[in-house]
Parts: C-alpha cells; structure tokens; sequence
C-alpha cells in the first residue's frame, strides 16, 4: 500500500526522486552504477547497421605477425556477428541488433551476400552440422535441414527448443551457440542485467539434444558467454565470459573458463564472487570466493571476448597449433580503452592457460576518444585451408588472415 | 581526420548517384525542410545529425524496427549505400537556429532534469548527439514531445534499447518540460 501512496503522490506532484524508488529501472547497461560514477560518460557503442565499405576504412594498417596477412574477404555484410561455415563452402553470418541470417557464396571469383532469413529475434548464434543450420534466436532454437541445397528458399525451419527467455528482460539475451562433440547445442543464457540475482535459468551455459529438446545445465554462475569451443583433444568445453561493469577502470578481468567432460555442473560465482577473487560489493557481501569455481585465464578487465575458436589448422606455424583465438569485442567501460583486436592463449598439456598475446591488430586508433576505434572483431571461424576468417560488426566486414612460411622457411 | 576525409568522399559520391536518381535529399526536404532544416514542428530536422543516427533511423524504418506512415515507405526501397550517402549529406548541413521558444520556467528546470536523468550522458553535454544517439537541442517541439511519449509506451524502437529503458524514470510531466527546454536550445 505504501508504495501505491508514493506512486501516487510522485504523479500529482511530480516529485521524480520518489518515482525513481517506486520501482523505475535504471537503463540495463547503467544498472548498478553507483554514485560516485553518476558523472561519468562511458558508454556502449553501437554498430553501423548500414555497414561501411572496407574501401573508406584504414584496413590496410591492420597488424599480423610476420609471415601473416590480413585482407578482407567480404563485405556488405550489416553488423555481421557469428559465423558457420557450410559443407559446401557457405559461409553463414548472423545478426544481433538486425533480424537477418546471411550466406555468403563464390559466384565466378566474386562473394556475394544473400540474405537467407529475416524476421529473426536476435539470432545471434548460428552453428552448422551435417547439412543443418541451427539458429539460436533470443528465445528459441531452430534448425534448417539441408540448407545449403536451398538458400533462396529455406523454409521456416523446425524450432528444436522455445520458451528460453520467458521473462523477456533487457540485458543479455542473445544467445552464441556451439555444437559439442557429443552431438549437442551448447549456449549461453545471460544475465538479465549488470549485476542481478539471476532466475535458475539466466546466467548460464546449458545444452540441448536437438533430437529430443531436453534442456540441461553445463555451467551457472556465467554473467554472459558470446564464445565457446571444445577442445579438439580432449573434448572440453571453453568459453568465454564478460564480468560486470562498473567497478572501474581495472576490476574485474573478464575470464576463459573450462568445463571438463562429464564434469558436475561449476557454478563460477556471478553475481556473487567475480574474477574467482573479487567479491561484489553488493551480493558478495556475504559470501566467500573459496565457495565457486575459478577461470583459466584472465583476459582484461572490460575487454569483451566475444568469439573463441581452437586452432588445428594445417597453415598456420607449429607455435599456434591448439591455441585458442579469441576476439575482443573491446572496451567500452573503461576511461583508457583496451581490446579490439583477437588475442591468442596457448594450453598446455595439463590444460592451462597461458595469458593472452595480441594476433590481429589496429581497430583501436586512439585509447581515449570516443569511439576509440574504427572496428570490431566478433567471431573466429577457421577455414577448410586452415587460414583465419575474423567478423567485424561495426562495420559489417569479414577479414581473412593466412600465413605464408618465407621462402627457404619451414613453418 | 579519417572520417572527415571518408565523409568528404561520401559526398562526393552521393552527388554522382544523385544525378543519377538513386537517393534524392530534395525528396527528403520536402517534408524535412531544406538542408534538412525542418519548419514542421511535427518533422525533425536532419541537419546536423549524426550520421550514424541518419542512417541508424532509415535502417530501422525499412526493417521496421520503426514504423511511421511517411518514412517507412521512404525507406522502403533505398539500399544501404543509398542510407549512408543520405545520411553523410544531411550531416554536413549546418543546423538553423532554433525557432521554439522555451517557456522561462522550463530553461533551468530542463537542465536539471536533462543532468538527472542522465540525457547529457549519451546525447553529449551540449545535446548535439554522437555516433548513433541523436542531437536534440534545436529539434523540433512536437516531434520531441511525441517520441519522448512513444520511449516512454515502450512503442519507439532505439538500436539498442537505451533510450526505452531510460526513459521509463521520467515521468510524463517531465518529458513535457524536456521536450520544451531542448526544443528551444541552440544547436552549438
């Protein structure tokens, strides 16, 4: 009843203070800012929806290491995100912001762009197996059999899962999906805010058996999850993680984490325990780090990993075999920016992580402005001829990087 | 110093495929006014936008994230390139000074209501915009006034859903005094 009064009275006399505390949200990115930031002026970027041309863009003062390339392969691809590469050679991109699923095709020597679906609701994950696309939207999953014998025709596809974003909430609802090697849908249900008690669903990785439409947990305690390989070896689960915002420039390191096979589920501590080591001001007040599941690796504080991929390539130098390729999606709260560019982590036989080295650089041309950068890389697919394809939503651009051994070098 | 030369050449090559039909601004003048300087309090002007924004808003009305009964069969057949050149030109066009005349009352109670409840955060301490999010002093009244109501409906659509969800701490009586006080501020 009280609160019904304070409505009230804030309407009649427009006394917004006590609007505010009847229950208003604060805009989902700035949920949990506290007030000592209410000054600040960070905030996120978003995507050029119309895409740019790589020909009115500095692509050629990208950075590889020596003996690497970096060209464009296409683009014209608007806020092109995840990738899945076809049997047939169709390379697959999706949307967040936008509605579409893209095939890109060799026609003649040329790439062209053809839109295969819209109307989507996020469809943010895309993964391809056995002449089936899978789609993940915010709230559902569907599959598209035999795709690549119909891409001016497609279909409606088969919905494989509904009912993954029941409460409709801002916050992470797009969805990044793999295809384990058990045969199942790997993919992220983030956090409905910043920093948020999450329902049982939200903050997690889970799977699905595309035969059967079972949800089942992987991992809880996930803030949010937009990249995740297996490794090829021994089967187990990475993923990336981003940690919540607003505590500052240099807290938390968003993390890589490791799920064994047949492991029980970890809980990694969001919203309580961040980093492994840091506990939340406010929801870790009364609990301990010792009680959650530690990252491999930490990655920088606000970077933003988005896409993760193993390398087994046969192009690439001996020095990259098994490493993982992660794309940072780069900073956005954070005074000095870091990140857009894709950083590598080498494992070891026990499986640890090393720390991660720059690979592909030079989105980022001033670390203070605003924006910092002309780029952004998204998702990670490794090609058939073991060269590196890097998707750029800011501008609807995918960069091809290959390696060439100089002459009289083995790799 | 690289987008300014880039805009440069968008112009440039929006000229060419003006002339040959492809994306007229004079189409767009006829409601939005010349140089994109609306007189139509209801029409917002396009001069001096972002160009992010320009192209962001068309985007969005022929996917019809936005839906209006003019734009959107406006946007309807006009291709990304088309958007970007439209969008690069209006930006260029210096912005007319601002005709609405705030009520005094509303002068230093908009601004403190703009700080509260954080508009100069993305919309920029001088509301001329940035990057995707519009500028808004100098926009015209009535179009301010109705976009403000429809955030607050959770009917307008934003690229990023910010907007909706900031908006939803004001309530109504202060979206009236904001319209009023942004209207009349000079796009400087």
């Amino acid at each position: 009843m009280k609160t019904t009064v304070a409505v009230a009275v804030a309407a009649a006399f427009a006394i917004p203070a006590l609007a505010q505390q009847a229950g208003s949200p604060p805009p989902s990115w700035q949920q949990g800012k506290p007030a000592a930031m209410s000054e600040s002026t960070l905030h996120p970027f978003a995507p050029h929806m119309t895409g740019r041309s790589s020909k009115d863009l500095p692509v050629n003062t990208l950075k590889v290491p020596a003996g690497f390339k970096v060209e464009v392969y296409a683009d014209g691809i608007p806020e092109a995100r995840s990738m899945a590469m076809g049997d047939k050679g169709t390379l697959f991109v999706s949307n967040r912001n936008g509605k579409n699923v893209y095939a890109v095709v060799s026609k003649g020597g040329q790439r062209e762009v053809k839109t295969i679906l819209s109307g989507q609701d996020a469809p943010n994950g895309i993964v391809f197996s056995k002449g089936t696309l899978y789609v993940a939207e915010r709230g559902r999953i569907k599959r598209y059999d035999g795709i690549e014998g119909k891409l001016d025709s497609p279909g409606e596809g088969k919905v494989v899962i509904d009912n993954l974003d029941p409460n409709r909430a801002a916050g992470h609802f797009w969805k990044y999906l793999a295809m384990g090697p058990d045969g199942k849908l790997y993919f992220n249900i983030g956090a409905p805010g910043n920093i948020v008690l999450p329902s049982y669903m939200e903050a997690s990785i889970m799977r699905v058996d595309p035969g059967k439409g079972t949800l089942e947990t992987v991992a809880i305690g996930v803030r949010n999850s937009v990249g995740m390989d297996f490794n090829p070896k021994t089967k187990d689960l990475w993923f990336t993680n981003h940690a919540r915002d607003w505590l500052g420039d240099d807290s938390p390191n968003d993390t890589l984490h490791r799920v064994a096979v047949k492991s029980p589920v970890p809980h990694f501590g969001y919203p309580f325990c961040h980093q492994g080591t840091t506990l939340d001001p406010e929801f870790g007040k009364n609990r301990s780090c010792a009680e959650f599941a530690k990252p491999s690796q930490l990655l920088g504080t606000h970077i933003a990993p988005l896409g993760m991929k193993f390398y087994s390539g046969k192009m690439f130098p001996a020095e990259y075999q098994g490493n993982i390729f992660i794309a940072m999606h780069g900073s956005w709260n954070r005074t000095v920016k870091q990140g857009y560019n894709v950083m590598r982590v080498k494992i070891d036989e026990n499986g640890k992580a090393s720390k991660p080295m720059p690979f592909l650089t030079g989105f980022m041309t001033d670390e203070k402005a605003d924006p910092p950068m002309w780029g952004r890389p998204v998702d990670i697919l490794v090609m058939r001829d073991g060269s590196m394809l890097v998707s750029d939503d800011y501008n609807g651009i995918i960069y091809r990087v290959s390696y060439a051994a100089p002459a009289g070098k083995k790799k | 110093m690289t987008g300014r030369r880039n805009a440069t050449a968008l112009a440039v090559a929006f000229f060419f495929s003006a002339a040959a039909g492809a994306a007229d601004p004079n189409l767009c003048a006829a409601c939005h006014g010349d140089n994109g300087n609306s007189t139509n309090p209801a029409v917002p002007s396009l001069a001096a936008q972002p160009a992010q924004f320009i192209s962001t808003s068309l985007y969005m009305f022929r996917e019809g994230n936005r839906k209006d009964d003019q734009m959107t069969p406006m946007a309807k057949p006009l291709k990304n390139a088309e958007m970007n050149e439209l969008a690069a030109y209006f930006a260029k066009q210096p912005a007319a000074p601002a005709k609405h005349q705030s009520k005094p009352e509303s002068v230093e109670a908009g601004a403190a209501l703009a700080k509260k409840y954080n508009c100069s955060q993305c919309h920029g301490p001088r509301m001329l915009g940035q990057q995707h999010i519009p500028r808004i002093a100098g926009q015209q009244y009535e179009y301010l006034r109705t976009q403000l109501r429809l955030f607050k409906a959770q009917t307008r659509a934003d690229i990023d859903g910010n907007m909706t969800s900031a908006i939803q701490a004001v309530p109504p009586q202060d979206l009236e005094v904001l319209a009023d006080y942004l209207a009349g501020l000079e796009a400087k």
